[in-house]
């Protein structure tokens, strides 16, 4: 165990050599934060009982589904604050939230069933938070292509519309999984979620790993953002080239 | 604004355009009608020849035929508008564009209502339903479900009409945001069908209610923000 | 250890993807930047001339 959670420590530290952004500050914390939860979830805090250690997979599968939550949310403001000031910024932050909110939410629908398989004895299992995770997952990626076909800035304003739906819709969808799964029989060795009575260790666990991923994706965020921006300007002074070549 | 006498008069007169150009050429409610007729009859052949099975799954199957007819007469819609590129046209003589918005929403509900009164009987015939003897619920249960998909239909339906994937793109957005709609209609309908009166599935109803006003407000605020020039 | 390799599968995933997008964005960024300087600059010298 301790030889597996080293060798992860060391593919942790590899990739972030090539961050090399004026944000290094914010980089190298969330390098340290991302080592300690790892040390935290293989080496520190003991392996649960019942499930054994796949029920370590918890820590990341919740986190990333918290942040997912976060992603929409963001995008939800971001397109409401686009849709009011027309401020191209605010679109750029409503795409880059969708984005990585996409990417948590792939991440959350797949680890989900990789926990469920050993646990449940079956892959999937349409409880309300998951089915809600793959029908949000359903509307982003709309969204996305949405984006991906509109290269009039106009159109922005269409997906905006979606990002502000999709997100009311989250209550809604929910309620109706909620009231539809009682019909659905449950998968042969379910057990219920495993989150109740967490012991301290398993807390602290937790807590360090959800920092860890909103810090990532704040750090993701920003530098999405960024793109989204450059390719406006890249636009901008494109048209002014072709201006000056066209006098 | 919404109730004031220029709005009720500029709605009526799109939706009187809208169904008049229908009323001539009968091309969207032919096709939703056929479509819908046609998906009901190939669930048939794919659930098999068990008459029990049949019965449990024929709520589904005539909320599916309702979906997919909706998208269908939809995009037929649309691809009138963007022939005639009509759409800016109206937009400028109108006051307040809302007035487009619920006036192809009524008529969207008005196909759905007429689609859903021709098949019913269809139905009642093939899978041997007594829709009579429930169709106090039925009617409440259609009523908030078509409002809610033609509210929606109709908001992603301007969405996707200038994007270049349009045929993909509608039924892309719009399924995947009525799922509540999709799962309350079909488990109420199965419900009334099976015997179960309004009390019983008032829960099913609620969140339809709720899921129509949210959206029905919702579309009426962003859709000027979205459709200016 | 039981079920080792479903831990190890849901772990891999999570860091391959995330290590993918992150390096991806960096990348992109860095491509980005420079090509607006590059054009930037290009815009400059012809104003000025």
């Amino acid at each position: 165990m301790r030889i597996f959670g080293t060798i992860l420590l060391f593919f942790i530290v590899f990739p972030l050599i090539f961050i090399r952004r004026n944000s290094v500050f914010q980089a190298v914390i969330l390098y340290i934060i991302m080592d300690i939860a790892i040390f935290l979830v293989f080496i520190y805090v003991p392996t649960e009982k019942v499930q054994g250690i796949v029920q370590k997979i918890f820590y990341f599968h919740v986190s990333s589904a918290i942040t997912m939550f976060l992603a929409f949310f963001i995008a939800f403001v971001a397109s409401i604050m686009f849709l009011w000031k027309s401020s191209d910024w605010w679109d750029a932050v409503a795409l880059s939230s969708v984005e990585i909110g996409v990417v948590f939410c792939t991440l959350v629908l797949i680890t989900g069933p990789i926990w469920a398989r050993p646990i449940w004895g079956a892959w999937w299992s349409w409880d309300p938070t998951l089915t809600l995770s793959l029908v949000l997952w359903l509307i982003y990626v709309a969204y996305l292509m949405l984006r991906a076909d509109a290269h009039d800035p106009k159109r922005t304003r269409f997906a905006a519309v979606l990002g502000i739906v999709g997100f009311v819709d989250v209550p809604l969808i929910f309620w109706s999984v909620e009231k539809w799964r009682t019909l659905h029989p449950k998968p042969v060795l379910i057990q219920e979620g495993g989150t109740t009575g967490l012991t301290f260790a398993m807390l602290l666990t937790f807590v360090v790993c959800l920092g860890a991923f909103l810090l990532l994706f704040f750090y993701l965020l920003r530098e999405r953002t960024s793109i989204a921006q450059s390719r406006y300007s890249l636009e901008v002074l494109r048209q002014e080239v072709d201006d000056l070549l066209a006098r | 604004m919404l109730s004031s006498k220029l709005f009720i008069r500029q709605v009526l007169a799109l939706l009187a355009k809208d169904l008049k150009t229908e009323w001539r050429t009968r091309e969207i409610f032919t096709s939703m009608f056929v479509f819908a007729v046609l998906v009901i009859v190939i669930f048939n052949f794919s659930i098999g020849a068990d008459p029990e099975l049949i019965h449990q799954v024929v709520s589904g199957v005539m909320w599916v035929a309702l979906l997919f007819a909706t998208v269908l007469g939809l995009q037929r819609a649309g691809q009138m508008e963007r022939e005639e590129d009509s759409l800016y046209g109206v937009l400028l003589a109108l006051s307040d564009s809302n007035a487009l918005f619920v006036a192809k929403m009524i008529a969207q509900i008005l196909y759905l209502l007429l689609l859903v009164i021709c098949t019913l009987p269809l139905c009642s015939v093939w899978f041997r339903i007594d829709f009579l003897a429930c169709i106090g619920g039925l009617w409440v249960v259609f009523a908030l479900g078509i409002l809610g998909l033609s509210i929606v239909g109709t908001l992603f339906a301007m969405v996707a009409l200038h994007t270049r994937a349009h045929d993909v793109m509608l039924p892309m957005l719009f399924l995947p945001v009525t799922v509540p709609i999709t799962i309350s209609s079909v488990y109420a309908t199965a419900q009334l069908i099976a015997g179960k009166n309004l009390k019983d599935i008032a829960d099913y109803l609620t969140l339809m209610g709720i899921f129509d006003i949210i959206f029905f407000t919702l579309s009426l605020m962003i859709f000027d923000y979205f459709i200016e020039e | 250890m039981k079920n080792f390799w479903y831990l190890f599968a849901a772990y891999s995933i999570i860091w391959t993807a995330l290590w993918a997008y992150t390096i991806r964005l960096s990348r992109k960024n860095k491509e980005l930047q420079e090509e607006l300087h590059d054009l930037q600059a290009r815009v400059e010298r012809v104003l000025t001339k």
